[in-house]
């Protein structure tokens, strides 16, 4: 058998004994009263009577989620553009950045409870997110281009814009990428902490109530929910970013 | 510092924090300008105000913030490298391990706090543990893909000239992985204190979290604001300081 297939195998066998030990802990008890056997959750995330519950909260979320990481990649994408192309803003954007991704997302909610609305909170909050990851990959690739490929742009003549737009900006979309693979489980906690300040619903909501509540089963599929629409997605991102190396790494 | 004292400091300044600058300015303007009830929203200029007036209200909880952080941090750091070095040791547990360690480093960790937190019990512990699993997934993945990338020929050349499994790990591996490590630190080190204080705001245990949770629900908002200021200072420190950490790292053994 091939290095690659046997770690594979490894793998998954890692990935179920991790599961098994989930039920068994559960089963006996072990983790006390707070720790459900993987059963007793996949049981009720199958049952169809609560499924209206939880279709209708991963779909506020899933949607706060995509509209921050929309609004983040777009912020993200532009501020490092700009300070790219007028270079002393440089210093200054990547203070800022680095200032508001150290501003605690628990702190911005009420921020943006207050610019905003209490349904837009979630994804105001997602974006800031999404916005630092995004600045700081897209700053680095914007700066892979090599100095022969510059001096070869400057020789033919291309202006700045021209350099940017042929040389700069392709080069720099293996690291977009990575970013935005890596910004989705970050905009999802965002949009989930948002939440915790006065959303009508959404997987936050459905947290919050179901740990105040003590309801144990219902905490576990809440977060099941948000661990699997996360790992859906960056597996997908993953898939952008090989393809993104592939054509242009 | 040599290079930029040619120019004069005003300048110096505006180009370095300017974002930061019109992000304040901005907010006082808008602040003054809706006539916001400082219950609902406080000037940046006000927030400044209770923090110079009553400094020993936040001091006794960012002391509990930053101990829980720091500890926990190396503590997640240190349990991290120590399974990746013994995933290194060998292949079966490596493999076993890793893709587990990347699909959970890829899981929105905070909304595992809440059943963390059922699990643990509602304590300080418990937000310490929190900081230990949310700085573990990075260490342990930035190391064990260090420990793998020495420089090419290297390790023929160690086994070559006969160096024990120990050796290669003491001379090779571990200073191959250091850069790694240091991104790790970096990412780690911003994180750990902001998910520390969101445990803190679920639990209502003690720390900064907790103070924001609780001026917020007095309507004490400079307060709150005052103590996420603090957070994000601590925080935004923390960033810089391991950025240079990593610097240095790359510079000895990149």
């Amino acid at each position: 058998m091939s290095a690659g297939r046997w770690n594979v195998l490894l793998g998954a066998l890692g990935i179920a004994l991790f599961l098994v030990l989930w039920e068994v802990i559960g089963r006996l008890g072990l983790g006390g009263i707070s720790w459900p056997p993987l059963s007793a959750v996949l049981e009720m995330l199958a049952d169809d009577s609560k499924w209206a519950l939880f279709q209708r909260a991963l779909a506020a979320t899933l949607q706060e989620t995509a509209l921050g990481y929309i609004w983040g990649t777009a912020a993200g994408l532009g501020l490092a553009t700009v300070a790219h192309l007028v270079p002393p803003l440089r210093r200054g954007s990547d203070r800022l950045a680095a200032v508001l991704n150290s501003v605690p997302s628990i702190a911005l909610g009420p921020i943006f409870l207050v610019l905003l609305s209490r349904d837009s909170t979630p994804a105001a909050v997602s974006s800031i997110h999404v916005f630092f990851i995004v600045f700081v990959s897209v700053s680095s690739g914007l700066q892979r281009a090599t100095p022969a490929h510059r001096d070869l742009f400057a020789v033919l003549g291309a202006d700045r814009l021209k350099r940017f737009r042929r040389l700069e900006l392709p080069a720099a979309l293996p690291a977009l990428a990575s970013g935005l693979r890596l910004a989705w489980p970050a905009a999802l906690i965002g949009a989930i902490i948002g939440e915790w300040f006065g959303a009508s619903r959404g997987i936050g909501i459905l947290i919050i109530n179901a740990m105040q509540n003590f309801q144990i089963v219902l905490l576990w599929c809440a977060v099941l929910l948000a661990v699997g629409a996360s790992l859906l997605f960056y597996g997908l991102l993953t898939l952008l970013e090989r393809g993104a190396y592939a054509r242009f790494g | 510092m040599e290079r930029a004292s040619g120019r004069p400091l005003l300048l110096r300044l505006v180009e370095d924090y300017w974002g930061i600058l019109l992000l304040l300015l901005g907010w006082q303007l808008w602040v003054v300008l809706n006539r916001f009830n400082p219950i609902v929203m406080p000037t940046p200029v006000a927030v400044l105000g209770d923090l110079v007036a009553y400094p020993m209200v936040y001091v006794q909880s960012v002391g509990i913030t930053l101990a829980v952080a720091v500890f926990g941090l190396i503590a997640g750091m240190a349990v991290g490298t120590g399974l990746a070095v013994a995933a290194w040791f060998s292949a079966v547990a490596s493999g076993l391990l890793n893709p587990l360690t990347i699909l959970f480093s890829s899981v929105p960790v905070v909304a595992l706090i809440p059943v963390i937190a059922r699990l643990l019990g509602y304590d300080t512990s418990t937000v310490l543990a929190i900081v230990v699993i949310i700085t573990f997934f990075p260490s342990f993945v930035f190391a064990s893909s260090g420990l793998r990338s020495p420089p090419p020929g290297s390790e023929d050349l160690f086994r070559v000239l006969g160096a024990s499994r120990l050796s290669v790990l003491w001379r090779l591996a571990l200073p191959a992985a250091m850069p790694n490590l240091a991104i790790a630190f970096k990412l780690a080190a911003a994180h750990a204190i902001l998910a520390a204080m969101v445990a803190e705001f679920l639990m209502g245990t003690s720390g900064l979290g907790y103070l924001f949770a609780k001026t917020k629900s007095d309507f004490q908002t400079e307060q709150a604001f005052g103590a996420s200021a603090v957070a994000t200072v601590i925080s935004a420190t923390a960033f810089l300081l391991a950025g240079w950490v990593e610097k240095r790292v790359r510079e000895r053994y990149g």
